[in-house]
């Protein structure tokens, strides 16, 4: 079932176009996309179209169904950089998502902030400030607010780009698991090839601009839904890693 | 530091007895290397001992008779002068009334620079309109609008808050448009994507996370209020610390002039460590 519509989206800043051609994509309910490719290329300004905080110059976006409009807390923004707010501890921070809902009582949101913390194993650290735990920690807190929202879209920036490897593997595994549990749909973007391949059930390869779709990877068809370290080191990994590099490549048109 | 002074000596002090003396030299040499971190407690240790030798040599140069205390009267000499002027000319009066000018003036200043500056820089169209016109006022200087300020104000109160207004709350409104632009859009959107409307994004995020400089800045700009202070008050005044030193000056009375500018530095430099101890206190998170 379609949750994400992209229906001949095309954007430009001023009279700098960054999406020239038609835009369409449509990305199914609980489904992981990953949007791949090169600096620049424009894949970020269509994830934040998604969330209402850029507006398509023509086209339309809809959320089951409706067209988006002015951002809400259905669509969850995960960035790279500054994702949580130093003034606020690592709870404050995660019950921030629920800051600004009437439906909730009090009690309800600190018992919601509680299990979302707890389900990013942030517990020990409710008590400190972002500027105190891992920059990694810091991605997680960001995921855990987003979640405690409630938004069933989370749109994530390049959320695991400051990190280093070990802790990144770490994060995928786990965001993969969340979303596997919580069934949510994600829009990730990327520029690693590895880390679209690991996370996605589907990789949408872009070319440099004028922006256009070069190929749509099905992950899943070719590493099944679950993906654990084992998968990651294993042959059909490897051999779709080298396929999908050979994309980037030829899309990059040798700029890489 | 003393652990790199020892990696650094030992092979020699194993050499011969005469390198004992050199590891201080070697330290020192250290302390002057760009950059070098100072080691725990030797800062304030650093800025006390300097404070205090600058001051002893002062009073030993005006002790050999070096100096004409009627140009350059010695630390003590003032120190008595002020302790005089406390007892029979209300020095703590004039004090007090020149510390309540500066407040009421920065405070009215903060009061509409805070939500103009912020208000200019988080919609373009009122930064467009009022972004030229502050920025030349900001270039006037303070002192050329004194004859304007008599002639609008008179002699009172009102010319010395007004003026100090005036060399603060141009500067300010730019300070903090500067604040919120550099509060990261980042914050914004995080606040917009969990469902916060404008005013809450205003309230609970942009001014939260530009607060820190804010406060900066607002200590900063509390200092030049002094500055024009005093020239309000020599301009036009019967009480408060510009008119006492310029009263004093009328007779030449070096010590008098002094004594009123060290208290002026004085009160300065309390209320900045005042308000530093209150930034660190509130912005543990930093």
């Amino acid at each position: 079932m379609t949750h994400l519509q992209f229906d001949h989206v095309t954007k430009s800043f001023g009279a700098v176009p960054v999406v020239e051609t038609p835009f369409n994509l449509a990305i199914d309910r609980h489904e992981f996309v990953v949007f791949l490719g090169p600096s620049g290329c424009g894949k970020t300004t269509l994830m934040r179209m998604i969330g209402g905080l850029d507006q398509p110059t023509s086209g339309e976006i809809r959320l089951e169904g409706e067209p988006v409009g002015a951002p809400d807390r259905r669509r969850g923004m995960v960035f790279q950089s500054y994702s949580s707010f130093p003034w606020l501890t690592v709870t404050q921070n995660v019950a921030f998502g629920l800051k600004y809902r009437n439906d909730l009582s009090e009690d309800e949101k600190a018992v919601r902030a509680e299990r979302y913390l707890d389900l990013v194993g942030l517990y020990e650290f409710s008590d400190h400030f972002p500027s105190q735990v891992s920059g990694g920690m810091r991605q997680r807190i960001a995921i855990a607010r987003t979640l405690a929202a409630g938004a069933d879209v989370l749109l994530m920036d390049e959320p695991f780009g400051a990190l280093d490897a070990l802790r990144r593997e770490q994060l995928q595994t786990e965001l993969r698991r969340i979303q596997r549990r919580d069934a949510k749909t994600i829009v990730f973007v990327t520029h690693d090839v590895e880390e679209a391949l690991f996370l996605a059930d589907r990789v949408v390869v872009f070319s440099k601009r004028p922006t256009r779709i070069v190929a749509e990877i099905d992950v899943r068809s070719r590493l099944g839904e679950e993906r654990s370290l084992e998968i990651r080191d294993g042959e059909d990994f490897f051999a779709l890693r080298r396929e999908t590099i050979g994309m980037v490549r030829a899309a990059a048109g040798g700029e890489l | 530091m003393s652990a790199v002074a020892e990696t650094i000596s030992r092979p020699e002090a194993a050499a011969s007895p005469a390198a004992v003396a050199r590891p201080r030299k070697r330290a020192s040499r250290g302390l002057l290397r760009l950059r070098t971190p100072l080691p725990r407690g030797w800062g304030p240790a650093i800025a006390v001992g300097a404070s205090v030798a600058i001051v002893l040599v002062w009073e030993f140069v005006a002790r050999l008779g070096l100096t004409t205390p009627l140009f350059f009267p010695s630390p003590t000499a003032i120190l008595s002068a002020m302790g005089r002027m406390f007892s029979d000319q209300h020095l703590l009066w004039h004090a007090w009334v020149s510390t309540l000018r500066v407040w009421g003036a920065f405070l009215l200043a903060a009061m509409l620079a805070i939500p103009i500056g912020v208000a200019m820089s988080g919609y373009r169209v009122i930064g467009a309109a009022l972004e030229p016109a502050i920025d030349f006022i900001r270039y006037l200087p303070v002192p050329a609008l004194v004859p304007l300020a008599i002639i609008w104000f008179g002699v009172g109160e009102e010319t010395k808050i007004f003026l100090l207004w005036l060399g603060t709350f141009f500067q300010l409104v730019l300070l903090v448009a500067d604040d919120m632009r550099r509060v990261p859009q980042e914050y914004v959107e995080i606040a917009y994507t969990v469902g916060a409307n404008q005013g809450q994004v205003l309230k609970d995020v942009a001014f939260r996370a530009m607060l820190p400089g804010l406060v900066d800045n607002l200590r900063i700009t509390l200092g030049w209020c002094w500055t024009y202070l005093i020239i309000a008050e020599i301009v036009a005044a019967d009480s408060g610390l510009g008119f006492v030193i310029w009263a004093a000056r009328r007779y030449m009375k070096t010590p008098e002039v002094m004594a009123g500018v060290v208290l002026i530095g004085v009160i300065g430099l309390a209320t900045d460590q005042l308000l530093r101890l209150i930034h660190r206190r509130a912005f543990r998170y930093l």
